[in-house]
């Protein structure tokens, strides 16, 4: 034993000595160079710009209450939900499960001590408030007003307001680019010796895949927003029809990050799935290699279907064919994952633990928002239902029920790490529930009212109210069921203060869990790991002992929460063999 | 180490798929096929408005699709919730289990696998084939047209002009109207930012683009009065951008369309401008007219909404009228019947500002006397 520790030092001599500990207030917090901390600094601006942007959907949900609209005028109802997508998908959720997630999780998870650029990574974090500080002081110069998708011509009509919002995702696109490419070396060239693809944990697999889109795909977006600045700005007529500009150009080049962009904050949350599942059933997850697989053929195919959100706007005829062929594709690779996470369930031995809780929960809400996904990538439905209330249900069934439900899951399930202790589970609990219940009573009435007629982006609903009076009560019902999810937020950002003095001490390996990650203290040292552990085998079989060497801890403890949640001793996770 | 190494894991124990697995599978495919039949054979009005009594030709085709893809997601839903709540069920932790019990360490299943990527595969090369039929019906399965009629989109309304009449029809202020069984084919563009051109009841949209044409082509099937909405947002007045769209019998629409036309014949005709009375038109401008033209009237740059009339017929840095006409009575009298766009903005034709030919003729013999 002794003489493979030698001999696997040797081999991990070239990973290089182990810095300093970076000193100072400055240096550790603030500009830090700690994927960990970086992944902090995105964890709590997401989740601060999502109270914003999450206030202006209620404000929207409220002004819903009467047909005629409650509180707002259609101008500033307008502002309102263009700055909520805006904010939610640029602000919230792509850094909150990359920059906070991937940053914090995937290089420990590969037995990395860092990213492959730190000071990239740096760069990228604090690049992100810049842009969110132009996003949101559009709003002083009258705000944007044309939805997140900022079409011109209408959106032209912003003025100093809409190119305020260019700015601002042309600047955070600079940082999902760098982003991109820094976990793209990062997960080829920092893996620990001996872990080969296969052996590398699913949630690396599904930042990988995300990676690819992050650096491929954001161009795209940073030609149309810097085109549509230099229009608002210089009077250059991209778009602008009357001077030869085409409005739908912008639309290809939008969609065609923007498509990528939904799987961009999808995919990391297959990650976070595939992680959660296998830990709380005990057993390894089903079709290692399919899910894997299946995560690159989603991105790639990404890149493929971007005009099926252009069905009715001026595509040829026939260009329509492929896109909606692709697009169907598309549901096998995912058909596959959601078949494979149902395998990993049978047979198991479950926890239904806070973590695992939303993973289950995702697997039904996100199979609504695929399937409904399959109907609008149908021509002929999508000639009917584009731009209705449908399209909204399944876009948040999609978001909200796949993306979030993975963020949320993925809270409690790496706290201890970040932490060294664990959050409170009753008040997960109940938050899981609030946020479920939450979502289907909000987003599931929607595709009802789509299916009669209400068009989405409407500050008052009065004719479709008179052709359909339910409407009025379903609704209210959705603005209702709405304040469940910030009530479950509340409590998420209760638990997460109060169980930082609280919680249980985690220890190393509260889950009994078999990726890296656990084998090292919680919270993790800034260098991660002292030794570069050696991997000989996947990270999923409980049946095995754990499939590393030269760990830092010889003997990973389980001790806390075994006594109290979840009573699994050290044995199942095969750690006593060293 | 090498029997440290390989500990004897505790593995739960259950009989053949697991307690109750065949039962819970026959119970979900039981669901399954009754809401595959709801959707074969249940009214699904409610949710495809206009489903009973299809307004077009591809209202039922369109309709039809949906069915057939419902039959499938609604099985595929059922089983995934099934599933996730029997397996959680049925393999949860149990108090009992030694605690360092594991799942069965199963990795994977080619059969199975190669199932579930097989069939749904499978299953979407039909819809494939269905959608590629239903989406040549929709594009070329029209017969040549019996009428065809432009949609322009506005900011916020949509106008719609018809075979021989000069002035659309503004859905904002009267419905449109269209004769049913008969091929229509409607060409849809937009005069600013992008619209689209929706009627539930139709199944079909399509976006107005400024700068492009595209179309819509359908055969209704039964008379009725429906909502026009768009769809695509288009400024601040988008939640108001409705109009309503009259199916008639053909003669009925002939009639329409012919009275239209005389009417915008005797907008259009010539008045006997001769008897016009000046104080009259005077009273008559405060009223109608001073909305959006400064009264009393100003010199031309001095705008309110339209430009100030004070110098209408002698005004050497306007030598004509906003048409390119000379300021004679009668070019002045045919913008008051027939309203005016350009880029100064737009008036109102006769009809919209309720004007008769004594009003117009007032009107002229007071404006004409402005100096």
């Amino acid at each position: 034993m002794h003489t493979e520790h030698t001999e696997h030092e040797e081999i991990h001599a070239d990973h290089g000595h182990i810095h300093p500990a970076p000193q100072g207030f400055i240096r550790k917090y603030v500009f830090s160079l700690d994927h960990k901390v970086i992944g902090f600094q995105y964890f709590f601006t997401g989740l601060f710009i999502m109270l914003i942007a999450g206030s202006f959907a209620e404000l929207i949900r409220i002004q819903l209450t009467s047909p005629a609209g409650a509180i707002m005028s259609h101008t500033q109802y307008n502002e309102m939900f263009t700055m909520h997508g805006t904010a939610m998908v640029w602000m919230v959720l792509i850094p909150l499960v990359t920059g906070a997630i991937g940053n914090f999780v995937m290089p420990l998870q590969i037995g990395a001590r860092d990213v492959a650029f730190p000071w990239l990574n740096m760069i990228s974090f604090w690049i992100f408030p810049i842009a969110a500080l132009t996003l949101f002081s559009s709003m002083l110069f009258g705000g944007p007003h044309a939805g997140w998708t900022e079409y011109p011509p209408v959106s032209l009509e912003d003025g100093t307001a809409g190119a305020l919002w260019c700015l601002a995702i042309f600047i955070i696109g600079i940082s999902s680019t760098m982003t991109g490419m820094n976990f793209m070396v990062t997960i080829q060239k920092m893996r620990a010796p001996g872990m080969t693809w296969t052996r590398m944990p699913l949630f690396c697999w599904a930042t990988f895949a995300t990676a690819l889109m992050n650096m491929f795909a954001t161009v795209a977006l940073s030609v149309a927003t810097g085109c549509l600045f230099l229009e608002h700005v210089f009077n250059v007529p991209w778009y602008d029809p009357t001077r030869g500009g085409s409005p739908v150009l912008f639309e290809h080049m939008f969609w065609f990050y923007s498509h990528p962009a939904v799987y961009i904050f999808i995919i990391p949350a297959f990650g976070v799935v595939s992680e959660i599942l296998p830990v709380f059933s005990r057993k390894p997850v089903f079709g290692y290699k399919m899910i894997a697989f299946s995560s690159m053929a989603i991105s790639l195919l990404a890149f493929t279907v971007w005009a099926h959100h252009m069905f009715p706007s001026g595509l040829a005829p026939w260009l329509q064919l492929p896109f909606m062929l692709l697009t169907y594709a598309i549901g096998v690779p995912t058909g596959i994952k959601i078949f494979s996470w149902i395998a990993t369930l049978w047979g198991g031995r479950i926890y239904l633990t806070t973590p695992m809780l939303y993973a289950v929960g995702f697997l039904i809400t996100f199979t609504f928002g695929g399937l409904t996904g399959v109907y609008l990538a149908c021509v002929p439905f999508d000639l009917h239902e584009h731009g209705t209330y449908f399209v909204v249900g399944h876009f948040h069934y999609v978001v909200a029920g796949g993306a979030v439900m993975g963020f949320l899951g993925s809270i409690p399930f790496w706290y201890p790490k970040a932490t060294g202790r664990l959050m409170n589970e009753t008040l997960g609990k109940i938050g899981f529930w609030l946020f479920f219940i939450g979502l289907n009573g909000t987003f599931g009435p929607m595709h009802w009212l789509g299916l009669e007629g209400m068009p989405r982006r409407y500050a008052s609903y009065e004719v479709f109210a008179k052709a359909f009076p339910d409407a009025v009560f379903w609704n209210r019902f959705e603005s209702a069921f709405s304040f469940l999810m910030v009530a479950s937020i509340a409590l998420l950002i209760f638990n997460l203060l109060w169980s930082l003095k609280n919680g249980v001490v985690a220890g190393l390996n509260p889950w009994g869990a078999r990726t890296l990650e656990w084998t090292i203290s919680s919270p993790p040292p800034y260098y991660n790991f002292k030794n570069i552990p050696h991997v000989f085998d996947g990270p999923y079989d409980y049946s095995k002992p754990l499939p590393y060497e030269n760990l830092d801890n010889e003997q990973p403890e389980f001790p806390e929460f075994g006594r109290v949640v979840m009573p699994i001793p050290l044995q199942t996770a095969g750690a006593g063999a060293h | 180490m090498a029997q440290e190494r390989t500990p004897q894991p505790k593995i739960v124990q259950f009989e053949g798929l697991g307690p109750g697995f065949w039962p819970v599978t026959i119970f979900l495919f039981a669901v399954s096929v009754a809401l595959a039949l709801y959707w074969c054979f249940g009214n699904i009005d409610w949710l495809m408005p206009g489903w009973e009594h299809p307004l077009t030709d591809r209202t039922a085709d369109i309709d039809d699709l949906v069915k057939f893809m419902s039959v499938f997601a609604s099985a595929i839903m059922v089983f995934v919730t099934g599933y996730v709540v029997y397996f959680v069920i049925a393999f949860r932790a149990r108090p009992g289990q030694s605690a360092d019990t594991i799942g069965v360490p199963v990795h994977d299943s080619p059969k199975l696998e190669f199932w579930w990527t097989i069939l749904p595969s499978a299953l979407l090369a039909v819809l494939s084939a269905w959608s590629i039929v239903v989406w040549y019906k929709i594009y070329f399965g029209t017969s040549a047209p019996a009428l065809t009629a432009e949609v322009v989109a506005h900011q916020f309304y949509f106008e719609v002009r018809y075979p021989g009449l000069k002035t659309g029809v503004a859905t904002n202020s009267e419905p449109m109207h269209l004769p049913v069984g008969v091929p229509i084919r409607l060409l849809v563009t937009s005069a600013d930012v992008i619209h689209q051109f929706w009627v539930p009841e139709i199944r079909l949209k399509t976006a107005g683009v400024p700068g492009l044409v595209q179309n819509l082509n359908f055969t209704a099937d039964h008379t009725g009065t429906y909502d026009i909405t768009c769809t695509e947002f288009c400024g601040a007045g988008h939640s108001v951008m409705q109009g309503k769209i009259v199916f008639d019998q053909v003669p009925a629409f002939n009639t329409w369309l012919n009275d239209k036309k005389k009417s915008e014949a005797a907008a259009a005709a010539p008045i006997n401008l001769a008897s016009g009375d000046k104080a009259a038109g005077q009273a008559l401008f405060a009223q109608k007219c001073s909305a959006c033209h400064n009264n009393p009237p100003t010199p031309f740059d001095q705008k309110l909404v339209g430009p100030g009339l004070l110098h209408i017929t002698d005004d050497p840095a306007h030598p004509n009228l906003v048409t390119g006409k000379p300021p004679t009575p009668q070019n002045i009298a045919w913008i008051l019947q027939n309203g005016f766009t350009g880029s100064i903005g737009t008036m109102p034709n006769r009809q919209a500002n309720g004007l008769s030919d004594t009003d117009i003729a007032n009107l002229v013999a007071y404006l004409t006397s402005l100096k």
